[in-house]
């Protein structure tokens, strides 16, 4: 893992949702820049889905020493719903990354790629990092270029699961047949879990605490 | 998930109170207090029940 990384040794909050404006996102993020360093986020990251006009899937790193719950009960996260015309409040994925893989050699560096993302309940998360270390030369020829696991705080067989992949047919193609160790694919959708996100990285914004 | 954010209440817990017969959002906020103050998670409450009927129709 480099140290670089925005998401390395850090608390992660996801959620995935629809606004009715999504080219607002942006700006009004930044318009909350100390709000966000006011809860210790240090990196907002906002992808755009290719598809499904209106959805976005948000990350932030947060160093906090206040328990996730009492970060999530601020009213940061309320005022941003409002803000951005989400009414109904969406499920909100918080946890950790434990791995993060990288196809090797890179398949098409130069490219921009199509970001596939799920949140699911797997048997074990341990072995499910092993399998995905021991299938990366099938990920990679799949299309795969990364892959970052990440693990809940609240539920210790719920994962969220972001890949990087060449390209939007490779993306769908992934979906619709996943690999054998990629179960994460099958089980978004189901209960709190949105469906599996298909989009493109939109802008990372750093917030110095 | 983190399904209710007013109370802290997580998708697990929602599954525990539908489990022990709560059918409807009103009897999870009632068991659980999720849903209980807003009232802005409501959505993904019904989402938790719908996939709790569809497993024990996959059962039945």
């Amino acid at each position: 893992m480099r140290s670089a990384d925005p998401q390395a040794h850090s608390m992660v909050i996801a959620s995935d949702y629809r606004v009715p404006n999504p080219e607002r996102v942006w700006p009004l993020l930044q318009s909350r820049k100390s709000a966000l360093a006011g809860i210790g986020a240090h990196h907002v990251l906002v992808y755009t889905s290719t598809h499904d006009y209106g959805r976005v899937l948000v990350t932030i790193g947060v160093r906090s020493r206040e328990p996730i719950v009492e970060l999530l009960r601020s009213r940061v996260f309320f005022d941003w719903f409002d803000a951005v015309g989400v009414e109904d409040i969406p499920a909100v994925f918080a946890g950790e990354i434990t791995e993060r893989f990288e196809a090797s050699p890179p398949s098409n560096p130069e490219a921009p790629g199509v970001v596939v993302a799920a949140m699911a309940s797997v048997d074990d998360v341990s072995m499910l990092t092993e399998e995905v270390r021991a299938g990366l030369t099938r990920f990679t020829a799949a299309g795969v270029r990364k892959t970052w696991i990440f693990r809940a705080f609240d539920d210790g067989h719920e994962v969220m699961i972001l890949q990087e992949l060449d390209d939007e047919d490779r993306a769908r193609r992934w979906i619709e047949h996943p690999d054998p160790a990629a179960p994460w694919i099958a089980g978004a959708g189901r209960g709190a879990y949105p469906p599996v996100f298909v989009g493109k990285f939109f802008d990372m914004m750093r917030i110095d605490g | 998930m983190f399904v209710c954010l007013c109370n802290g209440i997580t998708s697990q817990v929602v599954a525990d109170a539908i489990a022990k017969g709560a059918s409807t959002t009103n009897q999870i906020a009632a068991s659980c207090g999720a849903g209980a103050d807003c009232g802005r998670c409501r959505r993904t409450l019904r989402s938790l029940l719908g996939a709790s009927t569809s497993d024990q129709g996959l059962r039945n």
